[in-house]
């Protein structure tokens, strides 16, 4: 069937429309009485716009785009891990090595040779350290290179 | 003549050595950004936000900073239009036509010097037209109520996809899906916490800097992760200088005219830079006629669209500062600067705030002059750049993406909601929804709010007063038609703009 990306988006917005819009009904009345306007008047308009857009979307949707398959898709969950990584990374690590090991894979996986990558990476956040610690004095975790 | 006294107060603010050094500063990035591949204006600038932002730089220098990248940004495009034939950004697109031939035939330098004069020459009609134009327009949205306010950001949203934009149903969406991250957070009027899942970091609701820098940057490196294009470019010989003044002033006619009708649709909602250049090379083709050689390298085929482009990106300003309404990706992220630093936009602060508005249109004048400066001897330096292979490139970029981030909150929790951002941008942009609407949805989500909640009590609950003055009945009906209008004349524009790249028997 074409147009199946567009249709399950359409059904997630739905789902998000219905479950955004309910769950403005269920709030408390602010205190001093309810008014025209309440928290909840804007979020209803917006649950009914959406929820009308993401119909649309189910009964007429565009044609497909070119999902990655196969490597490019390997790749981007590789890219994807390699960030969430590096955020849990940076601070236990400290900026010089966690951003040394990130900024090296990700050049190596988008098709740099493993050596020149990871110098890129070691001088990349050599610069940026020593720059933001020194020249214009904003922290970046030092981590395990800390000097005690 | 009242004009004229606040625009020297705002040179006195853009000439200070502090200001001007950042403006220069602004200028190089900026080039650096609009000609580096992977990195659009709107992308470069919000990447520069956290960065301005915990810099603590005084708002007028955060605002110079930015807009001296923005221009710049809009000067880099040509370079790899005329060299590559590859557009830097979208407006860049009708420089290749005549710009890419004159490469071939070995006057790549007078290609990238001619288009550097014609971008400063646009530039500075549209920043004049600028100077002109923003004061009356504040004025006269002074007169505005909440409720015309209110259909006004109707209209900016409806008209954000553009005469060109393919399916105005999905810019709808995507505007909806912005407001509603907007609406996270504790209320404002009544202080009911709403969708906070009594999560502690929700409460003051989702920064949109962090979801600006996810959505373009983190999204932009998952795209050329998938598209496999780390490999950089062959490097470009771009031969000697041999413009004469002779041609140089046959172009000058060119120029205003490109200027001029560039600015005019960068103020108009829904038209914006590609139409500007657009609309330049085809009125400039009709008007030179049978006696120009469009597409085969004719000067005056790049210096339409050069100058087109930079006007329409002044333009685009004027509703920016006066409206607080933004009319393209890149003014809707110097928006997001402007709230950041706790400016209400709109016409007030040509009263409140006057030293940023006229500091920064000062600025633009004086970086235009520097864009220019810069651009010609430094040319060789920009085209070297043009070969730094993106395997590189925007692993960098998202580090600096993610220093910014951090460096504002010190938390990893952002960290985090950021790629998640990035992963939520590059899924939206497979499925063709459109990245701005989200963005301004987030910027404008609780102004409108306000100013629905305002207008409702001003009429005791009535809500027919959000289309009763003669004004904002008319705001409705233009947004009604900038969400119709581009199903009708959208697909006919692109078929043309299609024919004129096709036209032109180079493509290879």
């Amino acid at each position: 069937m074409t147009g199946l990306g567009d249709r399950i988006l359409g059904l997630g917005l739905l789902v998000l429309a219905v479950a955004y819009g309910w769950a403005a009904q269920q709030w408390p009345e602010p205190f001093g009485g309810a008014e025209t306007v309440g928290p909840e008047t804007f979020p209803t308009i917006l649950a009914v716009v959406l929820a009308a857009g993401s119909l649309y979307l189910m009964v007429k949707p565009d044609p497909d785009a070119q999902w990655p398959l196969g490597k490019s898709a390997f790749e981007l969950v590789v890219a994807l891990v390699v960030l969430v990584v590096y955020a849990l990374l940076l601070e236990p690590l400290g900026f010089v090595i966690a951003t040394t090991l990130a900024v090296g894979t990700l050049s190596w996986r988008m098709g740099a040779a493993p050596k020149p990558a990871f110098i890129t990476g070691l001088l990349s956040a050599v610069v940026v350290f020593v720059l933001f610690n020194y020249g214009l004095s904003l922290s970046l975790p030092a981590g395990l290179l800390e000097v005690h | 003549m009242e004009t004229l006294g606040f625009l020297m107060d705002g040179f006195a603010v853009a000439l200070t050595p502090y200001n001007l050094m950042f403006a220069l500063f602004g200028a190089f990035v900026g080039t650096l950004i609009g000609c580096l591949p992977g990195l659009g204006p709107a992308n470069g600038v919000a990447i520069l936000i956290p960065l301005a932002f915990t810099l603590g730089l005084p708002p007028e220098t955060a605002m110079i900073l930015l807009t001296s990248v923005y221009a710049g940004a809009m000067y880099g495009g040509r370079i790899s239009s005329i060299l590559l034939n590859i557009p830097g950004d979208e407006p860049a697109m009708m420089t290749c036509l005549d710009g890419y031939p004159m490469a071939q035939k070995g006057r790549a330098a007078d290609a990238l010097a001619v288009s550097a004069i014609a971008s400063f020459a646009g530039g500075l009609i549209g920043t004049i037209g600028l100077i002109m134009l923003a004061p009356v327009l504040a004025k006269f949205a002074l007169t505005f109520g909440p409720a015309e306010y209110f259909a006004l950001f109707l209209l900016a949203f409806a008209t954000l996809g553009g005469i060109t934009g393919k399916n105005p149903v999905k810019t709808v969406v995507a505007a909806a899906l912005g407001i509603m991250i907007s609406t996270v957070g504790i209320d404002i009027s009544t202080g009911t916490q709403r969708y906070t899942f009594g999560v502690l970091e929700l409460y003051e609701g989702i920064d949109f800097i962090l979801a600006i820098v996810g959505l373009f940057a983190i999204s932009e490196l998952l795209f050329f992760v998938e598209s496999r294009m780390g490999r950089g470019r062959d490097k470009m010989n771009v031969g000697k200088l041999t413009l004469t003044m002779k041609e140089l002033v046959m172009t000058i006619p060119t120029q205003l005219r490109g200027g001029i009708l560039g600015f005019i649709s960068g103020v108009l909602p829904g038209a914006g830079a590609s139409l500007g250049s657009f609309i330049s090379y085809t009125l400039e083709k009709q008007v030179v006629g049978k006696k120009g050689k469009f597409g085969e390298g004719d000067i005056r085929g790049v210096v339409a669209p050069e100058a087109g482009n930079n006007g329409a990106s002044s333009g685009a300003l004027v509703p920016m500062l006066t409206l607080g309404v933004p009319g393209s990706g890149t003014t809707a992220v110097l928006l997001a600067m402007l709230i950041s630093l706790n400016i209400t936009p709109g016409p007030l602060m040509f009263t409140q705030n006057a030293d940023i508005v006229w500091g920064v249109i000062a600025a633009l004048l004086i970086g235009n002059v520097l864009l220019l400066v810069l651009n010609i001897p430094l040319v060789g330096f920009f085209v070297k750049l043009l070969s730094v292979p993106p395997m590189y490139l925007l692993p960098i970029v998202t580090m600096v993406a993610f220093v910014g981030i951090y460096s504002i909150s010190h938390s990893t929790f952002d960290l985090y909601f950021m790629v998640a951002f990035g992963v939520a941008g590059y899924f939206l942009r497979k499925l063709e929804i459109p990245l701005v609407p989200i963005i301004l949805g987030l910027l404008l989500g609780p102004e409108m709010e306000k100013n629905l909640g305002h207008a409702l009590v001003l009429s005791d609950g009535d809500w027919s007063v959000l289309w009763e003055s003669p004004l904002a009945m008319g705001l409705w009906i233009v947004a009604g038609l900038g969400l119709i209008l581009p199903y009708l004349v959208g697909p006919l524009l692109r078929r043309r703009m299609n024919a004129a790249m096709k036209e032109n028997p180079v493509s290879d």
